[in-house]
């Protein structure tokens, strides 16, 4: 009891989500709200009360296409960003198509990948590595040429290698900014996988194929629209929790984390 | 402008943690010349000239400070010295070897100006940091880091990260570093320059301790003149920009040196003159 409620910031955070969700509940129910707009909240936990089941492995599926899809672009994206951190005129050259990459709205091209690589899981998987992988590429390159001058000389002055240089000073030095990223290109995954698997003409492939039908059952599609916007809300939480807490337990060292901790 | 007093050093005192093996498997493959010869080494960027090509010998265990004000060209010397920097004139060698040779086979305990500590490694992971890599150049026998630690009192401090020490103890985890790869060479380049007073006198006096046994040679670059003083066989004066060298001193304290000698009149005397050698180097 040595801490008030008053100290307590998680406290708070649920306060606030409480008042959130009642103001919701009663803007619907005395406004009168309707339904293609939105419906109640508590309306919503039923749905996703009654069929925990088909709503578990929707999500799961859609947790999954994000995490394989950021995964491989976070790979790629260190690989790629080691070869353009070490060479100049690469960078130049790569640069712009990442931008462009970056800015292109991805909802215009989906058919064309679905064309291309086929329906459902392929086309969600690409979407979701396509779409984050230039953010990465450049938290990788600014985070390696970050490494501190007088710990690359030092290394140097015993002619370490590249491949050493790399695993002991570049790759550490570029971890907190590959975890902001990281951050970022989580909430970033999810909404293409959800996106990707609403276009990707295929079924039962997640949250996003689930919300699609929603919208064009006419009938009693709205709670599974709206079920399936809750389930995505509480996965980008669940998956920036899941970031932090890695964070905080590689980046120790780094003093983001120790402010955060002490 | 030969050493006179080459690496005539008093013998090992109680300090002496580490036995080093006689580094005989270290014969040079080039022209036989012991040391570090600088000849007509300089360094022009451009039209900017950096370093006016200077000569300079460091004999095998002496200590050569190489005092100037900044932007005199020192740390460039050094840098060039070590390898790092290919001269624009002239030639260096390190035991008869070019200096990237010597980097290569790790002759040189390199001491930057910042501690340059890993943050993400332990005090004892980089006290092994140089140990690790180049791992074919290693000699046969490694110094242990832990006996290194105790000898910069850091004791009991081998799980430590770097930031939760102080700046002067981040450079006595540099300076253990820099004798993990039991180099010939020690090449620092202002490494006490970031501390206090205090801290950067206690500095001085546990390198002279740390370098006292092990007959390392040392090139230490600084603007104190005390430090250059109290560590060195001989000081190199160098002049503002374009650097030159102006004189070399020699400097007869007696080995080991001790706190004490920094009380004693012989002490001020070089001082001194050093002073006035900086002072007309800089043409004021």
């Amino acid at each position: 009891m040595s801490r008030t409620v008053r100290q307590r910031p998680a406290a708070w955070a649920v306060i606030g989500l409480v008042l959130f969700t009642l103001t919701w509940e009663l803007w619907v129910r005395l406004a009168d709200v309707k339904p293609f707009i939105t419906i109640e909240p508590s309306r919503i936990a039923g749905e996703l009360a009654d069929n925990p089941r088909f709503w578990l492995g929707q999500t799961w599926l859609t947790a999954w296409h994000t995490m394989v899809g950021v995964g491989v672009a976070l790979a790629l994206g260190v690989v790629v960003g080691a070869v353009l951190a070490a060479a100049r005129p690469v960078e130049w050259a790569v640069q712009p198509v990442l931008v462009l990459v970056m800015v292109t709205p991805w909802v215009a091209y989906i058919t064309s990948v679905v064309n291309w690589l086929g329906a459902g899981t392929p086309t969600i998987l690409f979407m979701v590595s396509f779409v984050t992988f230039p953010p990465m590429v450049f938290a990788a390159v600014q985070g390696m040429r970050s490494a501190d001058v007088a710990a690359r000389e030092l290394l140097a002055s015993v002619d370490a290698g590249r491949r050493e240089v790399f695993w002991r000073l570049r790759l550490p030095s570029a971890l907190p900014s590959l975890f902001t990223a990281l951050r970022f290109g989580t909430g970033l995954g999810l909404a293409a996988a959800y996106f990707s698997e609403g276009g990707s003409v295929a079924s039962g492939v997640g949250l996003g194929e689930v919300g699609r039908r929603g919208t064009q059952n006419q009938g009693g599609g709205y709670p599974i629209v709206w079920g399936s916007i809750v389930c995505a809300a509480i996965l980008g939480v669940l998956f920036l929790v899941g970031v932090n807490l890695l964070e905080r337990r590689v980046l120790r060292w780094h003093s983001s984390q120790r402010a955060a901790t002490s | 402008m030969t050493s006179p007093n080459g690496p005539g050093k008093a013998t090992a005192g109680q300090g002496d943690i580490t036995t080093q093996p006689i580094r005989s498997g270290r014969v040079s493959t080039g022209t036989d010349v012991r040391g570090i010869s600088v000849s007509g080494a300089g360094k022009r960027f451009g039209t900017l000239e950096a370093l006016t090509p200077v000569d300079l010998h460091v004999a095998p265990g002496e200590v050569v400070t190489l005092l100037g004000p900044s932007g005199c060209g020192k740390t460039t010397l050094l840098r060039m010295i070590a390898g790092l920097e290919p001269p624009t004139d002239g030639a260096i060698t390190v035991d008869g070897d070019d200096p990237v040779a010597a980097r290569s086979a790790k002759r040189f305990g390199f001491v930057p100006q910042s501690p340059a500590l890993l943050p993400w490694r332990s005090v004892e992971a980089n006290v092994r940091l140089l140990q690790e890599v180049n791992r074919a150049a290693n000699p046969a026998a490694l110094p242990d880091p832990l006996a290194l630690l105790d000898a910069v009192g850091l004791t009991g401090f081998r799980s430590a990260m770097p930031h939760e020490l102080s700046g002067g103890m981040q450079q006595r985890v540099a300076l253990a570093r820099a004798f993990a790869l039991d180099a010939p060479y020690l090449l620092m380049d202002e490494p006490f320059a970031a501390l206090d007073e205090i801290t950067r006198a206690d500095m001085r006096h546990l390198l002279a301790e740390l370098c006292e046994p092990r007959n390392t040679a040392v090139v230490f670059v600084t603007h104190s003149i005390a430090e250059a003083v109290f560590l060195s066989d001989r000081v190199a004066v160098l002049s503002a920009r374009p650097g030159r060298i102006v004189e070399v001193v020699d400097v007869d304290l007696p080995r080991p040196r001790t706190a004490d000698l920094e009380d004693d009149p012989r002490f001020f005397t070089i001082e001194t003159q050093l002073r006035r050698l900086l002072h007309e180097g800089s043409g004021r």
